[in-house]
């Protein structure tokens, strides 16, 4: 079994380099650091800046309100009539239903399990706008932490065009190491029971592979709406 | 001599003489650079977080045995499934055989050098299944029927204009030389790959122990949609791509998104455990993860074992002067630059010219210098030249002159002085920009092959000019 053959020569192969190994890793901590920059006083700020640099476009907005209307705003100009988005209680932003409907704007069923998956993926493709909440959001690199699992679809921050997120100021943290932290302090060692995936976004989907020139939105959404309430 | 020992001098030689990819590798790697310098030494403790990187790759190699294991037991325990891999064969025809009773007619790929490396597209193409390549690059490669010059930028030697005529003869977009519609006809091209496909196929950056997971960065979203879409996900891992916490990532990635393009994070790092929960509306329905061996559990037992510590950032590659001037095609091997040389005679055992690879350096330090896990490269190819010779690999005149060529590259003084006279020398020589016979001992070099005039500076005098310069400026 090759298992067992990979195994035993892994067994044999270490038997005489552990040792070294274990000096090398003995050369330094291996507790992450929290964040790698120096630390910024203003989260919000930093994690407006960091966006902007990446080609998205955060929104700081005073309240829940305010939060709608630039939703609202984002979802006329994109002449959304449908959206793919998490769970609408998994968004931490009340009113958010009813600013839906109050447009029309219906919420796709995002269900693809199943036969005629791909049946159904073809219709959920034109989608306009994605919509999404956050598990956490990082400063120092202006990334979002998304949970997916039941209630939260994967496709919901990929599919369409524009990918629009609400992020509380109080999911901030400082850096990667922070944000790990935090999932481990929230979900424990079951973290991934419920959990099938964990992404971090930082920015629209970019590649450089023709001459080295940038370009937005190759795959996934060419435009990010980083809404801070 | 043998002919196939010309095979790398001739790729060399097609390198040098090529002048789209000169201006290419120079644009990319003079990109890569500076866009690394400035992310590490944006970093508050740059120094510091390297030597977790290491001490936490060295930590992960010293139990690799116990941390497979556990990865393993934790993705079934996910609903995952796993296939351990001696070697290429056996994963391919664990693939192929999952594709065959599963029905699958389309795959999606997203990037994996350890496919790659074992040549998994030719074998499922056998099969009768079409494998389509989702990154940008790698997909203008694949269309084109070329192999990647540069690890993190596959395609860098291909002009917009070549561009943009595959993608006219092959999607029928309509002619241009402007980037942003080709990008458009590839999105929507391949937007379309991805709804039909049945299966998708990943690599994996790192597996986590712990978590029974594995995690993948990119840019473009591709991996998203390879590991999303279809029904069945396979991702393929090197069995030492591994950490054993979830937190210990709060070193790897960053070191490996700034040492790689500069950023921060990458767009999408995505961490995947096992396939999707009862519930959850999408994600596939079967998540297989391929443990691929091919020789690293020998590797680990050797002399060489340190280039498994290698987490495929690609900053040597950029770092290295012989990289940029052949770059990536001219190693012949999946892997290329200063770490391909080493990685691809271990993986890649078959290829005929790999002796000849440790000598594609200078060894001037520089790519142990920006390696974030701090690789002994330039000792690890001065041991693999020796066992190649030890080996018998060489023909005794290529050996007499490499030998010579190491003494030379490895003493500063005298590779200068040597170098000033064969500047000279060279000078006489010269024929039609070639020099047909070189001054002994370096007329072995000259008997089998045309060695190509040397350029107005000799290399230390460049690159010495180089250093002046970057720190001038
Ligand atoms: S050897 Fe070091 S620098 Fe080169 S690709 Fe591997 S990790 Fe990066």
């Amino acid at each position: 079994m090759s298992r067992n053959q990979i195994l035993a020569n892994l067994r044999t192969s270490l038997a005489s380099n552990r040792p070294w190994l274990e000096e090398v890793s003995r050369s330094a901590p291996h507790a992450p650091p929290p964040f790698v920059h120096p630390p910024a006083a203003d989260l919000v700020a930093q994690f407006c800046e960091e966006l902007a640099k990446l080609e998205g476009r955060a929104y700081p907005v005073a309240d829940g309100e305010e939060a709608l209307e630039v939703i609202g705003r984002l979802l006329d100009e994109r002449n959304a009539r449908q959206v793919i988005a998490w769970d609408l209680e998994q968004i931490d932003l009340p009113g958010l239903p009813a600013l839906l409907a109050e447009r029309g704007v219906s919420l796709l069923d995002a269900d693809v399990q199943g036969p005629g998956r791909k049946e159904r993926l073809q219709t959920l493709e034109p989608v306009a706008v994605c919509l999404s909440g956050v598990d956490c959001a990082i400063a120092e690199s202006g990334s979002m932490v998304l949970r997916h699992g039941p209630g939260r679809p994967r496709l919901a921050s990929l599919l369409a065009p524009a990918h629009i997120a609400v992020v509380r100021r109080s999911q901030l943290v400082r850096g990667l190491g922070e944000a790990l932290a935090l999932l481990r302090e929230r979900h424990g060692a079951t973290l991934f029971d419920a959990t099938s995936h964990l992404t971090f976004i930082s920015g629209p989907s970019r590649t450089a592979d023709i001459e080295m020139t940038l370009s937005l939105g190759i795959h996934g959404p060419p435009e990010v709406h980083v809404v801070v309430v | 001599m043998s002919t196939h020992t010309l095979h790398f001098f001739d790729r060399v030689d097609t390198a040098l003489h090529d002048a789209t990819l000169r201006t290419a590798l120079d644009r990319a790697t003079t990109r890569f650079v500076g866009n690394r310098a400035g992310a590490i030494g944006a970093l508050s403790d740059a120094d510091r977080l390297r030597d977790q990187a290491r001490a936490l790759r060295a930590y992960a190699l010293s139990r690799l045995d116990e941390l497979l294991e556990r990865l393993a037991e934790r993705v079934e325990d996910r609903g995952g499934h796993v296939c351990w891999a001696s070697d290429g064969e056996e994963a391919k025809r664990y693939i192929a055989e999952l594709a065959r009773s599963r029905g699958v007619r389309s795959i999606v790929k997203s990037k994996s050098m350890a496919s790659e490396e074992i040549h998994l597209n030719e074998a499922l193409e056998r099969a009768g299944v079409e494998v389509v390549e989702t990154d940008l690059g790698e997909y203008i490669l694949q269309i084109a029927g070329e192999t990647p010059s540069h690890i993190i930028a596959p395609a860098i030697h291909k002009t917009r204009e070549q561009v943009g005529a595959l993608f006219e003869q092959h999607l029928g977009m309509p002619p241009t030389t402007e980037v942003p519609p080709m990008i458009r006809a590839a999105r929507q091209a391949l937007r379309q790959r991805f709804l039909r496909a049945d299966m998708g196929i990943s690599g994996v950056n790192f597996g986590v122990a712990d978590e029974g997971a594995v995690v993948i960065v990119e840019n473009e979203g591709n991996a998203r949609f390879t590991t999303t879409v279809p029904r069945i996900h396979v991702a393929i891992m090197g069995i030492e791509r591994i950490v054993e916490r979830l937190e210990d990532l709060a070193v790897m990635l960053q070191v490996l998104a700034r040492s790689a393009t500069g950023q921060k994070l990458s767009v999408y790092t995505s961490i995947i455990s096992g396939p999707a929960r009862p519930g959850e509306a999408d994600g596939p329905e079967e998540f297989h993860l391929v443990l691929l061996d091919n020789g690293r559990s020998q590797i680990l037992g050797g002399q060489y074992a340190e280039a498994l510590m290698c987490i495929r950032c690609g900053a040597c590659l950029n770092a290295c002067p012989v990289y940029q001037s052949i770059g990536g095609h001219a190693y012949g091997g999946v892997y290329s630059g200063p770490i391909g040389a080493i990685l691809t005679p271990l993986l890649q055992p078959d290829l005929p010219d790999n002796h000849l690879l440790p000598h594609a350096s200078s060894l001037c330090g520089a790519c142990q210098e920006v390696c974030p896990v701090r690789i002994a490269i330039p000792d690890l190819l001065l041991r693999l030249r020796a066992d190649a010779v030890k080996a018998g690999k060489f023909h005794p005149i290529e050996k007499t002159a490499i030998q010579t060529y190491a003494t030379m590259m490895n003493n500063p003084a005298l590779y200068r002085a040597s170098g000033k006279f064969a500047h000279l020398g060279a000078r006489l020589l010269r024929r039609k920009g070639r020099i047909r016979r070189l001054p002994p001992p370096l007329h072995l070099w000259t008997r089998g092959r045309d060695f190509p005039s040397l350029p107005a500076q000799t290399f230390s005098e460049w690159w010495e000019e180089r250093e002046r310069q970057r720190r001038s400026g």
